[in-house]
């Protein structure tokens, strides 16, 4: 014996609310298909469509207004147990202000019905003109306003619904109904309502004001939700071996200045991992314009022997800077302490005791930052080059790294030339 | 030890918790956390903007999921009616909140503290969600867990809240250290007959069944409502399911109450801070006992609701000074209000994180 989707026949809406007639149709047709009321999930908008839930022995969400369609494209990739269906009903209110979600859903082709009860205007706050509104309808009101309403049935198909229809006629109601709930994927349905408190009180009357009905599909399959296993992001193994030596005591603060495509946040992050290959601790932070394909490239790392707290760099024991747009961005960082290392092509009368290099002559574009980097450390005696190397080996671009960090040693000249 | 982010670790602690679905919008600074979830989560959905997202996300949390995302304020303000709905609805799910520098759009990649009193005041009514904030690594590891588990636990919306250097900056980490996180299960509910969505049991908490149950209907709602879920207007049965919103999580705040306090005897000083703030905190401390200054330290991990154990250290000490990155100073104005008090001292920055050299400065005199 089926068991009914609706609990009453009293309605809660005002007599003669087109509403009324498309939430009893569409009971009957889940009936009719065989559903039970908890196969069964009825997404809810706001507005005198969202009143729906006391009538239905369905499951029932209640959301906000507009939302309903993205509450249930949310439901209906949640589930887990097959067999069940996730109904949407909102109004033309709820349509407009969430028109991103109805067309989301139909682009996505997610297993749902969604229902727009469209009486051409907001009921619940008095009757004002919708986003569907008709210029005959607006006509008829005297609201003078002759932007065309959206065509949600033919967006909704655009987007790729596997389903999209507008219909009028009530005794056609349970069919449509029926079909878009057999239909897999996304199916919207148009109802054009009656609304005798605000709007058109006659079903005459409202075949003039509303648009034909038409009915529009595509074949494609619909939107599922698969659950991968995945694997974790890194293991919680042990220390990393630390077999190299580093003559850093307490806190070595290290900024890297390039420009973007120079490698300059890996050969930040290499650092870091040569300083935790020597006992130390590290940290690592970038700054890079939003554009990150152009402009400056800068970053930070901090060495020290104790754990690192906070890891900001008031004052950088040494800027590494290879390219112009590096040195802009790092120059207001300079203090009386900090140690400069730069591309020969950036001498500076500003800076009598910064130590140069020809590092983009040498180690081209995308070598410099490093090779200026692990000269200066390797030269201070700050890390070892085999600290470096082994730092460099589990690198995508390992070996041209290395190369780099092999021929850096005695690349930094002692004085400006 | 290996050189790892905050973003990776957050991740990896959510799935492991349990979480198995992440909606995202990606913006900058939470990007990485968009990143990591594509490979990690079970399911991955690439939402259009930040409604859709917290709207997908209650979908997903009502259908039994557990749904994370990651969003900084603009995507924060865009969800601030869905958290609205979550909260009502008492659905379980994770936002985690990268702070950077507004006001507005502001600077996308720089960090800031701006966000504590937004959120304090999401929720139409003054309401609280629970508001977990990381001061370390350790943090990210164990208050994701605590958070997917409280969002389990009591039906509700967590916030992690992080900042840019917390989550974009690499540190040398030992992983090894981290305690295992087990699966949390939303374990079998009690059901009281009928099974009503809002029929609580005594720890102010109703049993979830997620939509589409085979045998009880689930009805969750939006609007105030009262047991069946089922709108009501100012019924008392609604009024005492709405005021059992605050008591769920007012009541139950020891059960997720963190912090970190460094008591150092005999100190009348202390020091305040919260998220990326506490490291130079940290520091400060340090070079103050150093300075032979008696002084003490407290992070706070549970920013809402602010749990009486905070409350009752404060009350311990006579100056205390609140670090961090905002100017009007918003942990300060949340637990202290506007007026001025003498003894309570703020030091606040925006553009760049507090040094600890500034903190030390507020304990020269
Ligand atoms: S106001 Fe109009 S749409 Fe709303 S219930 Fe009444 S008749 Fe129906």
């Amino acid at each position: 014996m089926t068991q009914p989707i609706l609990v009453t026949k009293d309605m809660p809406f005002c007599p003669g609310c087109g509403h009324g007639v498309a939430v009893k149709n569409l009971a009957k047709a889940l009936e009719e298909a065989g559903f039970r009321p908890l196969d069964v999930i009825i997404v809810s908008d706001i507005g005198c469509a969202g009143l729906v839930d006391p009538i239905l022995a369905t499951h029932t969400i209640h959301g906000l207004h507009g939302r309903a369609p993205a509450l249930a494209l949310g439901v209906s990739l949640g589930l887990s147990n097959p067999g069940k269906k996730v109904v949407a009903i909102q109004g033309d209110g709820g349509a407009t202000i969430g028109l991103q979600h109805l067309l989301e859903a139909a682009r996505r082709n997610v297993d749902m019905v969604l229902i727009v009860l469209n009486n051409l205007l907001y009921g619940m706050t008095g009757g004002q003109m919708s986003g569907l509104s008709t210029q005959a309808f607006k006509a008829e009101k005297h609201v003078d306003d002759d932007t065309p309403p959206f065509d949600i049935v033919r967006l909704a198909h655009e987007a790729g619904a596997a389903g999209s229809a507008r219909i009028s006629a009530p005794g056609e109601f349970k069919a449509y109904f029926q079909e878009a709930l057999a239909t897999p994927g996304f199916s919207l349905i148009e109802v054009a309502c009656l609304c005798p408190s605000h709007g058109v009180k006659k079903l005459k009357e409202l075949a003039e004001v509303i648009p034909g009905d038409l009915k529009l599909s595509r074949q494609r399959p619909p939107a599922r939700a698969s659950y991968r296993d995945t694997g974790p992001l890194f293991e919680k193994g042990g220390p990393l071996p630390a077999p190299y030596s580093s003559c850093i005591r307490e806190r070595l603060g290290i900024v890297i200045a390039g420009s973007a495509g120079g490698g300059v946040q890996s050969v930040a992050r290499l650092v870091a991992n040569a300083g935790i290959r020597s006992g130390l601790h590290a940290t690592m932070k970038g700054e890079y314009p939003i554009t990150v394909g152009t402009g400056f490239s800068l970053a930070e790392v901090i060495l020290s022997r104790n754990r690192i707290h906070y890891t900001g760099l008031e004052a950088p024991d040494v800027i590494v800077a290879v390219t112009e747009d590096g040195m802009a961005k790092a120059r207001s960082r300079v203090k009386p302490n900090t140690a400069l290392v730069l591309d020969s092509a950036l001498r500076d009368a500003a800076f009598p005791d910064a130590l140069y290099g020809n590092f983009h002559k040498e180690a081209g574009k995308q070598g410099a930052a490093l090779a200026a980097a692990a000269s200066w450390l390797i030269r201070e005696g700050l890390l070892e080059r085999e600290a470096l190397l082994e730092a460099a080996r589990g690198h995508q671009h390992g070996e041209a790294l290395m190369e780099v960090i092999e021929k850096a040693a005695g690349m930094v000249r002692g004085l400006p030339v | 030890m290996q050189l790892i982010d905050g973003s990776k670790i957050i991740t990896e602690a959510c799935v492991r918790a349990g979480a198995d679905v992440y909606v995202g919008y990606p913006i900058t600074p939470s990007n990485w956390f968009y990143a990591y979830a594509q490979k990690r989560f079970p399911l991955f959905l690439a939402g259009p903007d930040e409604i859709s997202v917290l709207q997908w996300m209650a979908g997903f949390s009502a259908a039994g999921r557990l749904p994370v995302t990651a969003t900084s304020f603009p995507g924060l303000a865009l969800m601030v009616e869905s958290l609205n709905m979550a909260h009502m609805m008492e659905l379980p799910m994770l936002i985690i909140v990268t702070q950077r520098l507004g006001p507005s759009t502001g600077s996308a990649t720089t960090g800031a503290q701006g966000d504590l009193l937004l959120l304090r005041g999401a929720i139409s009514g003054g309401y609280q969600i629970p508001v977990f904030c990381p001061s370390s690594f350790e943090d990210c590891w164990n208050l994701a867990y605590e958070a997917v588990k409280t969002a389990v636990n009591y039906r509700t919306p967590v916030v992690l809240l992080t900042s840019k250097e917390m989550v974009m900056t690499y540190r040398s980490f030992d992983l090894s250290g981290l305690p295992e996180i087990k699966k949390v299960e939303n374990a079998e509910p009690e059901v009281a007959l009928p099974y009503q969505s809002y029929r609580a049991g005594a720890d102010g908490v109703p049993p979830f069944i997620p939509l589409g149950d085979e045998s009880y209907q689930v009805r969750l709602n939006a609007s105030t409502h009262g047991r069946a879920g089922l709108i009501q207007k100012e019924s008392p049965e609604a009024m005492a399911n709405t005021r059992r919103l605050q008591d769920k999580l007012e009541g139950n705040i020891s059960e997720f109450t963190f912090f970190e306090l460094d008591e150092e005897d005999g100190a009348g000083q202390l020091i305040v801070s919260y998220g990326i703030s506490a490291d130079a905190a940290r520091d400060a401390l340090a070079g103050l006992r150093r300075q032979g200054k008696k002084v003490s330290l407290l992070i706070i991990k549970t920013l809402l609701p602010v749990p009486p154990a905070i409350l009752s250290i404060l009350e311990r000490y006579e100056k205390q000074v609140f670090v961090e990155e905002n100017l009007p100073g918003l942990l300060r104005e949340l637990i202290y209000g506007q007026a001025r008090r003498a003894h309570i001292r703020s030091v606040n920055k925006i553009g760049s994180m507090i040094a600890p050299s500034e903190i030390i400065k507020e304990f020269a005199v």
